[in-house]
């Protein structure tokens, strides 16, 4: 039998065992996979290219302010500015219910321009820009709600003291976020009583060169009046979303150090209950001339073996069932769409595993290295 | 027969060794359920602490937060001479108009930017709002730029210290004193005066009207608000606007729970490891207790104990790992409102007992199929196995 034959009939000689640790082992670093992804989601906004030229313009109270029509002009006139339009959040309710998709008021000439990656039949594009009271949705909301082209919805306004009426005239695929809903500026723009107010400006710049300019120049032109801006890049302006999250971060990161620790724990107490049964087996091959460094080899070996095994489950378990099937974006209700298991986190869970395999096998070669043959050839249990 | 309960103490405790890593995965699972859970209990507490009984809250008809409301000055007007409103002992109506308006301040150690939620009250503001009391420094007066701060938001913000002053929209403001929200949702607002309010940041309206009533009357108050053309406003008691209010600590729940089932689902195997080794090892012993008379039934309950009590042990640690973060203070997104909540970790006894219910569970179920095979083993080959 060679050496690599008898590792392998060593470990699964208590096959109960052998897979109760594999599985402990696999459930483990499935968790700490689902955590890492979970975390990336939260905290990486989605990008594309096209997102670097975009800039996005708030009130620099809050987001939670809004902004007079009449800026427009201002930023429009500003050299290196492509395109502006104005981009009100709406967040109505849709069929009585709180939605998971955002509602957003636009200029739709513009939509192209600036969010060009989201692909649509130009005809459904032409519908959107000719009727006032059309909308547009992802094919991710479609699905779910089974909507279809020429289709009403009724939206109330909770934000907006108006309820909207919107004729499906076109479903979009394939950008960031296939859910959200486009409707026209002008619905809100000849609410009763407007105050002509608008929640951001997204700008496009002519360049990515013009960017900063572009930033600089619109902070400083309002900066001194009622309503002071502040201009930042979308993915800036994305992760001032994830600053609001405040402590989560902190929290799923030591939720992860905890698995990872209760994973070490448990995995090294199995492999030092496969030593201490073998103890006088071991002693025996003492006795017969291997050497510690080959014991330890064993015991490594083995080890290794059973975390890899582990880890080739949990985390080809995760990246199945996250990157193959849409499990967890309807488990989320859509709050979750990516959720996608990346080389980078697989890479982070293996190496967890290595380590596992490496520690779990200390306290048994430990003890192997300060048993005495006769000692171990004693031993009974 | 039953086996003594004290011969499955003593096995437990007899093998600690091997047995400790179990225990202590158990435990660190239970902290972790408990720590998840006293998150949401802490958040969900915090809506459902706030608010008084005696309490109504107006809004604009349609809105489902008070910072999405208006409430124009006329309508104020003909509120304030509504005939159900209590007095104060001078003879005034305790009737509030607040003026809400997020602002984005930075977070301590440039940890990035938050939403808070500025809260602008007329003079009776405080009085409808009992739980809320002063603790250091004075109360803002109006037409000043005086704000005062809850002492849970000054702690996580910078500039939020007495005497010190934070700019937004264009205006310098001071603070002059810090307040104790007693655990409620005006644990995350800083107050200053409603007109105050209106005028630095622009505002035409006001955003709520928060009134006292004697509950007997609300159904008049309401038919009166609710059928006036003019006002356009809907009525809820102001405990009920806040309980609705906790689904934010929903996905919190959520990810409690999730971690709980994968981890408790790690933690059987690590328990069932632990116990088939046990039954393993004492072969011979078991052998011995069936010779001695004892049913297969105690054997089975013998060690279904034995992993039950492995895992209280367990749980006992867990709760004790857990309770130093009982009331540390900490903040999240509310949905509802856009804005920073502060809240605190909130460790139950309920939820310790639930965190041990669970534990037992766990010990149990991984106990189940060693102990069944414990209990078929044969007599005589056991006897004489090594």
């Amino acid at each position: 039998m060679s050496i690599g034959g008898f590792i392998l009939r060593n470990a699964v000689r208590n096959k109960r065992r052998a897979l109760l640790s594999i599985l402990s082992v696999a459930v483990s670093l499935f968790l700490l996979v689902t955590l890492l992804v979970g975390l990336r989601e939260l905290t990486q906004p989605p990008t594309d290219e096209a997102s670097a030229a975009r800039i996005v313009v708030r009130n620099k109270i809050s987001l939670g302010n809004l902004l007079p029509r009449r800026q427009r002009a201002t930023i429009e006139k500003i050299p290196g500015v492509a395109a502006v339009t104005p981009f009100t959040w709406f967040g109505g309710k849709f069929r009585d219910e709180e939605v998971m998709f955002g509602q957003f008021a636009i200029e739709p000439k513009l939509l192209l321009t600036i969010f060009g990656e989201a692909k649509m039949p130009p005809e459904q594009f032409e519908a959107f820009v000719n009727d006032p009271t059309a909308c547009i949705i992802g094919i991710k909301t479609a699905e779910k709600y089974g909507l279809k082209l020429g289709e009403f919805m009724k939206l109330q306004g909770t934000f907006w003291p108006i309820d909207l009426n919107l004729k499906l005239v076109g479903i979009y695929a394939d950008g960031i976020d296939d859910r959200n809903l486009f409707f026209h500026h002008r619905q809100l723009d000849e609410m009763p009583n407007n105050t002509g107010e608008v929640g951001t400006w997204w700008v496009k710049a002519a360049s990515l060169e013009d960017v900063g300019p572009v930033v600089q120049t619109i902070n400083a032109a309002f900066a001194n009046t009622t309503a002071a801006v502040r201009a930042e890049t979308e993915r800036a302006f994305q992760l001032s979303f994830i600053s609001m999250w405040g402590n989560i971060k902190m929290l799923v990161l030591s939720i992860c150090s905890v698995v990872v620790f209760t994973l070490v724990l448990v995995s090294a107490s199995t492999m030092s209950m496969a030593v201490r049964e073998r103890f006088r087996e071991l002693a025996i091959l003492k006795a017969i001339g291997f050497r510690r460094r080959e014991l330890f080899a064993f015991i490594l070996a083995e080890s290794f073996g059973l975390a890899a095994a582990g880890a080739v489950i949990g985390v080809g378990g995760a990246w199945g069932i996250f990157n193959h099937t849409d499990l967890v974006a309807s488990a989320s209700q859509n709050f979750m769409v990516l959720f996608e298991v990346t080389p980078r986190i697989m890479g982070q869970a293996c190496f967890v595993a290595t380590l596992l395999g490496i520690v779990a096998s200390i306290a048994p070669s430990l003890s192997v290295a300060r048993m005495s043959v006769v000692e171990g050839l004693k031993t009974l249990d | 027969m039953a086996l003594p309960l004290r011969y499955n103490v003593r096995s437990v405790l007899i093998r600690w060794r091997s047995t400790l890593s179990t225990i202590f995965g158990i435990g660190l699972v239970v902290a972790v359920y408990i720590m998840m859970q006293s998150l949401a209990v802490g958040l969900e507490k915090s809506s459902a602490n706030t608010g008084d009984p005696r309490n109504l809250l107006l809004v604009r008809k349609g809105s489902t937060a008070e910072t999405s409301s208006q409430v124009t000055r006329e309508q104020f007007k003909l509120l304030q001479y509504l005939p159900d409103i209590e007095k104060d002992e001078k003879g005034e109506p305790l009737i509030s108009a607040d003026t809400l308006i997020l602002i984005s301040l930075p977070r301590k150690g440039a940890a990035g930017e938050a939403n808070i939620l500025v809260r602008g009250v007329s003079k009776v503001g405080m009085q409808l709002r009992p739980q809320v009391r002063l603790t250091q420094g004075r109360m803002f007066e109006g037409g000043r730029r005086e704000v005062v701060v809850s002492q849970k938001l000054a702690e996580r913000f910078d500039n939020l210290g007495i005497g010190e002053s934070f700019k937004t929209g264009g205006h310098q403001l001071q603070v002059v004193g810090w307040f104790d929200g007693n655990k409620s949702a005006f644990d995350s607002e800083i107050w200053m005066d409603s007109d105050d309010a209106r005028s630095l940041f622009d505002r035409e309206n006001y955003s709520s009207v928060l009134l006292r009533s004697d509950p007997t009357q609300w159904g008049a108050l309401t038919n009166r608000v609710e059928s006036d053309k003019r006002l356009s406003l809907s009525v809820i008691p102001e405990t009920k606007y806040y309980s609705n209010q906790t689904a934010t600590a929903t996905p919190i729940r959520f990810l409690g729970n999730f971690l709980a089932t994968a981890m408790s689902v790690g933690a059987i195997f690590a328990a069932m490891n632990t116990m088939y080794a046990s039954v393993g090892a004492r072969t011979r012993e078991v052998g011995t207790l069936r010779v001695l008379g004892f049913r297969r039934r105690a054997i089975l309950i013998g060690f279904l104990l034995e992993g039950a009590i492995l895992a209280f042990l367990g749980g006992l640690i867990g709760c004790l790992l857990s309770l130093p973060i009982n009331h540390y203070s900490t903040g999240t997104l509310n949905f509802q409102t856009f804005s920073e909540v502060v809240f605190e970790f909130n460790i139950t006894p309920h939820l310790i007992l639930k965190g041990l219910v669970f534990a037992v569970s766990v010990g149990l179920i991984g106990s189940l199929m060693p102990a069944i095979r414990a209990s078929r083993l044969p007599v005589i080959a056991s006897l004489k196995s090594l």
